[in-house]
């Protein structure tokens, strides 16, 4: 039993030295996740748990015919490498799906997509 | 007389523990995340370690023993699509009116390929071969001398293509799992110690079938709609699973019936690690008696070792050069 004792705070412990290291999960989102806004955003802004490559994270956003409405280029941010944004072109009302996909520093590859809504149901 | 008493139970015991093993994958299939659950294994293979599984219940003899596990299970991926895994159990049983027993289980290996990962329709399927090391273990405590091999096959199916009518729908997952435990011997022989009594005993063929249904609150916040839950709630994922074994041969004059338990409990999966946390009730009184505890901690291997023993053995996890959406 101390032996397990042993392991398990070892391994908390590892897991607190390595917490750099993980998939990248979307933490929150402007606009938010299943949001519904009476303005259309000029962006989309994601935040993640994890630090992201620039060069192989990136989003679309789409309406609901599936036409791409983002200004076509993701960027991280550079003062904060977990957080990724998209501009986008000027939104009618209507449903719209932000489709992401990134590549967190440590190499692991996730992906998500979520929806938002701009102006009334 | 108490080891016959274990090797009485121990058929429906094998069983059991063929299926509680190796519950181990860090298993992301498009924007779904199937937690390794603890008595269903995930349809993934990955590289990931339980430490420790505990469950404590109450067995189905008369009168009921008082059973505590406490197992350790490695897996390796070897390639991108093909692991193994390696299982030990501790297993302490008391019985009013018999001294208690304690011992290791029989060690168990797994050998799991990939069939496939639909990151689209978040399904994942998986086919395998378990094997039980006969003789491995400590007859006190019901290991038995044979072994025990399990054919299996594992799916995973993510409710996230449901249309946004009933999007509150979407963070449902469910997974299954399949499988045909032979053992090889088809019948054991004792002898009483004490009355030099012989008997022989079938072991039984077992069709041993389990499954979860998931709630998944991480896919909700990043998938369906955020609703500012506090950040522990974001990280739960509420579950109930069922594990059933039912003898389909060579269960003549065995006593033996169908036996399993239904598993309500919530598992929080962080970026690093897991703990999952069930109630064990019994689905009748050949299962056990009262309402059992299962728990476990469990690590993610590549996120903690993403460059080392989070790789496979054999090529690298590809990653994708271009970045590529799914319709």
């Amino acid at each position: 039993m101390r032996c397990i004792n042993l392991l398990t705070a070892s391994t908390f412990l590892l897991c607190g030295t390595l917490a750099a290291h993980a998939h990248a999960t979307l933490d929150r989102s402007d606009p938010a996740v299943g949001s519904e806004l009476r303005a259309a955003p000029h962006q989309v802004t994601l935040w993640y748990t994890q630090k992201l490559e620039p060069a192989l994270s990136s989003i679309e956003v789409r309406n609901s015919a599936g036409e791409r409405v983002d200004q076509g280029r993701a960027r991280v941010d550079p003062s904060n490498h977990s957080v990724l944004r998209i501009g986008l072109k000027p939104l009618p009302p209507g449903t719209y799906k932000v489709i992401w996909r990134v590549l967190s520093a440590d190499t692991h590859t996730t992906q998500g997509s979520f929806t938002f809504q701009v102006g009334d149901r | 007389m108490y080891r016959l008493f274990l090797r009485a139970i121990a058929p429906a015991t094998l069983a059991t523990l063929a299926f509680t093993s190796h519950a181990s994958a860090h298993c992301f299939v498009g924007s779904r995340f199937f937690p390794a659950t603890l008595n269903t294994d995930d349809p993934c293979v990955a590289d990931e370690l339980s430490l420790p599984t505990v469950s404590r219940f109450k067995t189905g003899d008369i009168p009921s023993a008082t059973q505590t596990d406490i197992s350790v299970d490695f897996a390796k991926r070897i390639t991108e699509n093909f692991g193994v895994s390696i299982s030990t159990t501790w297993t302490h049983v008391a019985q009013r009116g018999n001294p208690s027993a304690s011992g290791f289980q029989n060690l168990e290996t797994a050998f799991q390929y990939q069939l496939l990962k639909d990151s689209s329709r978040e399904l994942a399927m998986l086919a395998g071969v378990s094997v039980e090391w006969g003789g491995t273990g400590a007859a006190g405590v019901g290991a038995e001398r044979f072994s025990v091999i399990t054919p299996t096959f594992n799916v995973g199916k993510g409710f996230g293509d449901l249309p946004d009518t009933v999007r509150w729908a979407k963070p449902f997952a469910i997974t299954g799992q399949i499988g045909y435990a032979i053992p090889t011997r088809s019948s054991t022989t004792d002898v009483d110690p004490d009355t030099g009594e012989i008997t022989v005993a079938n072991n039984p063929n077992f069709l041993v079938y389990s499954g979860s249904l998931q709630y998944s609150l991480p896919y909700l916040k990043s998938n369906v709609t955020d609703l500012g839950l506090p950040d522990f709630i974001n990280h739960l994922i509420p579950i109930v699973e069922a594990q059933f074994q039912t003898p389909v041969s060579n269960n003549f004059g065995t006593g033996i019936g169908t036996t399993g338990t239904i598993n309500p409990g919530v598992i929080w999966a962080g970026q690093h690690f897991q703990v999952g946390l069930e109630a064990v009730v019994p689905v009748n009184r050949d299962s056990g008696r009262g309402v059992g505890v299962i728990g476990q901690l469990h690590l993610y291997l590549d996120d903690l070792f993403p460059k080392t023993l989070g790789q496979p053995l054999i090529g690298a996890a590809s990653n994708p050069s271009k970045i590529s959406f799914g319709k």
